[in-house]
């Protein structure tokens, strides 16, 4: 009898087990809150001030690619033209394991190049090979090595005929391409014969090349640098005893400078807010954020409309991501990115229509933490990666300065009954 | 054995209820106004439709009866609501667990009995979810809201109560009203370049009230009973702000108890409520009750009906609201310990919604 009533007592009480099933489907306004969430659109035309560009922040040499283009357009041709140098051995070798030996040569040699970007869209694409200087540097401008690039090329190599050959060896010229269909890119292995890979002691087998590429339409790749960089594979004649002459196969190069000359530089910085290019530019907004949206309201979405002041420019095919970040203090050129937070775009080369980029996590940034400068920062999101920059109107032209749009929601009214 | 297990079971009720769930029985009738009004009943009235409220010492709706109580007394309630809302022909299908009684009372002189204990004032637990469209930037935007509600305002209650004269027994009691409800609004977009948003707030509720009561015999197994309270005004507040202050309303009632033999007994009641004070949208109620109880021995059964007016809703008239109820009860541990079941079929009506709910209850007393 007591189990029962136990069992009895127990049922009632897993009856009235804590479970709550509340959520209904609202019939306003008769059986809702009185309150309702209560949004705002709103265009701040005015609120950005103190806008301006600044130059410089990846150079040519420090972009983890080399460009090479060659794109004739209204205005100009792009050209674009990697240049690159290995150290060599020294005037000798070591022939064994106590004695050296003149380098009286190379027999031949083989480069290495990685093309890491390229348009499948471009046809007949040409390499042609040029020796430079070897006192080339990271201030080498296109007009210092152009009359290099005007002798006749040791080398050219059409990308296209190369990878129609059975087994994508040529073995007529000894080169090959590997095709790495993971990553996207082609690994050019390049043979030099006797004439071409020359090694002069006396420069202690400094060499240095350059490329410029050639194709029937949108001739624009880039080159790799560092891991996926040139690497040379020297196969040199060394004096043995000063009687014979022994071959010898040192480990490969990597280069002591990798770096690429362009034409037309790019334009002087004017009023307008550039961004891209090499060497990159960043723009940079202030921004006026109003009180009452920072202080009393949720921000759900903020978009920064800019209006380009020419079309962009660059290789028609090279479209690159421009990227609206915050920055930690303002401190103008040389503020502080705030790495956390941002926002991307795809700017097409030649588009002019209005860029809008969303900015909403920013602005939200801004309203939690009202000591963050309220800057935006524009730039390439690949800096001087591409040819491409577009340039935007200031907060100086009033008709088309940079605006925002904020939507946001006014503070629901808890509590009212 | 049973002493142990029903103390066991009165621990278990006391501690489960977390104190943010001291609720009654929502209302989507609530949600406009203040909220849904407690019922001020243990477990044994509201079985008997709340007619022997007024006559009930462990209900908190009058403080006379307290003068005959004879011991140190503790109870509590809960219950669980299984409401079905039909708005048109969309039925929601909502479920609550509540613990809307705990009191203890008890003899401190010959002449003088005193009590503390808190009950619902009013439900504010509830979560409306609403579909519709706005024109953003010139698209046609489709959101989701949800906006929910959760906790209520409890009626804490010192009361006193002395019995005159044989036939006379007078009690007073002053009423704290308290509690917060922890709010929530949030909109979703179909649209993922508006981001959702979340507001939340934490809104406490204040006020105070004061009441009394009286019970008179008219003759052996006559009573009658008669009470009414006055409450100032509910401050709502979130954080030191003050959002709004509503007048809170007056009220009165009366009831009558018949008890032809120790067996078999009868009561009814009524009450007025002057909930327009609390503004637009809020209307004066009426409510009425009438029960029995059958047998007085180890399980006495309880009937009852009730009726009234809700004091929120649309339009210009109040929602009706009717119950019929049914319970039992069982004392444990030499009358030490007694639990008391009760279930009640309600209906609400009011413009195009109609509720209908089940409620399972479940009362605890001990007498240590």
């Amino acid at each position: 009898m007591t189990r029962r009533r136990l069992a009895l007592v127990g049922a009632v009480l897993l009856a009235a087990a804590c479970v709550e099933r509340l959520t209904a489907p609202g019939h306003c306004p008769d059986f809702c809150p009185s309150g309702q969430i209560t949004v705002v659109d709103t265009l701040l035309t005015t609120s950005i001030n103190r806008d301006s560009s600044y130059r410089g922040y990846v150079v040519s040499y420090q972009s983890p690619v080399m460009l090479a283009g060659f794109l004739p357009g209204a205005t100009g041709t792009l050209d674009g033209r990697p240049i690159f140098r290995f150290n060599g051995f020294g005037p000798r070798f070591p022939v064994s394991s106590v004695d050296t030996g003149q380098i009286r040569g190379a027999d031949s040699a083989r480069l290495q190049v990685y093309i890491v970007r390229h348009d499948t869209a471009t046809h007949n694409l040409r390499l042609q090979f040029y020796r430079l200087p070897i006192t080339i540097d990271t201030t080498t401008t296109f007009d210092a090595v152009a009359a290099s690039f005007n002798n006749a090329p040791f080398k050219t190599v059409n990308v296209d005929t190369l990878l129609a050959q059975p087994g994508r060896k040529d073995t007529v010229t000894g080169d090959s391409v590997v095709v790495d269909t993971v990553n996207h890119r082609l690994q050019l292995s390049l043979k030099f014969d006797t004439a071409a890979a020359r090694y002069v002691a006396t420069d202690s087998g400094v060499v240095a090349y350059g490329i410029r590429i050639a194709a029937d339409t949108l001739a624009s790749i880039a080159f790799g640098k560092g891991a996926v960089g040139p690497v040379l594979q020297w196969y040199l004649r060394v004096d043995s005893l000063g009687i014979t002459q022994v071959a010898r196969t040192p480990g490969v190069l990597g280069p002591t400078l990798a770096n690429f000359v362009f034409a037309p530089p790019p334009a002087p910085l004017d009023s307008t807010l550039a961004v891209g290019g090499v060497p990159s530019a960043r723009g940079l907004l202030r921004v006026a954020f109003p009180k009452f949206i920072r202080d009393s309201s949720h921000i759900i979405r903020g978009t920064l409309f800019l209006v380009p002041a020419v079309a962009a420019r660059g290789a028609p095919a090279d479209s690159f991501v421009m990227e609206a970040r915050t920055v930690l203090a303002d401190f103008g050129r040389k503020s502080p990115i705030d790495s956390r937070l941002g926002e991307t775009i795809v700017i097409h080369p030649g588009a002019t229509d209005t860029v809008k980029i969303e900015v909403t996590n920013m602005l939200q940034l801004w309203a939690a933490d009202t000591t963050h400068p309220t800057v935006f920062l524009l730039r390439s999101q690949a800096e001087a990666q591409y040819f491409g920059e577009i340039r935007f109107y200031p907060s100086k032209a009033a008709a088309f300065r940079p605006t925002l749009r904020i939507t946001y929601v006014k503070p629901f009214p808890f509590g009212v009954p | 054995m049973r002493r142990a297990v029903g103390i066991a079971l009165v621990a278990m009720t006391l501690t489960a209820s977390p104190p943010d769930r001291l609720s009654a029985q929502d209302s989507q009738f609530g949600i406009r106004g203040l909220g849904t009004p407690g019922r001020w009943e243990s477990v044994r009235s509201r079985s008997g439709g709340g007619a022997f409220g007024p006559f009930d010492l462990l209900s908190p709706l009058m403080e006379a009866p307290l003068a005959d109580i004879s011991q140190l007394t503790a109870t509590a309630a809960g219950g669980t609501s299984h409401r079905d809302a039909q708005l048109g022909d969309t039925i929601t299908k909502l479920r609550a667990t509540r613990f809307p009684l705990m009191g203890v009372a008890g003899r401190v002189a010959p002449r003088l009995a005193i009590s503390v204990g808190f009950t619902t004032y009013l439900d504010r637990s509830w979560d409306v979810t609403l579909r519709d469209s706005t024109v953003l930037r010139g698209e046609l935007e489709r959101y989701r809201d949800e906006i929910t509600s959760d906790g209520s305002v409890g009626d804490i209650r010192m009361a006193v109560a002395s019995r005159l004269s044989r036939r006379l027994a007078i009690g007073a009691g002053v009423h704290i009203l308290g509690g917060s409800t922890r709010m929530t609004a949030q909109r979703r977009f179909d649209d993922s370049t508006f981001h959702p948003v979340g507001q939340v707030a934490e809104v406490r509720y204040d006020g105070f009230g004061v009441s009394g009561s009286a019970l008179l015999g008219v003759f052996p197994g006559l009573t009658i009973a008669g009470w009414a309270r006055a409450d100032n005004r509910l401050r709502a507040q979130i954080g030191d702000s003050t959002i709004a202050l509503t007048d809170l309303p007056r009220m009165a009632g009366g009831g009558l108890l018949f008890a032809p033999s120790p067996s078999v007994r009868f009561a009814g009641s009524a009450a007025w409520r002057s909930w327009s004070n609390a503004g637009p949208g809020a209307f004066d109620t009426w409510s009425w009750s009438a029960g029995a109880e059958f047998g007085s021995g180890r399980m006495p059964i309880r009937l009852g009906v009730r009726g009234g007016q809700l004091p929120f809703g649309p339009g210009t008239k109040a929602p009706t609201e009717f119950a019929a109820s049914a319970g039992t009860g069982r004392a444990f541990a030499q009358g030490r310990a007694l639990i008391d079941l009760g279930v009640e079929r309600l209906e609400r009506r009011g413009s195009i919604l109609t509720e209908r709910v089940w409620t399972v209850l479940v009362g605890l007393t001990v007498r240590p």
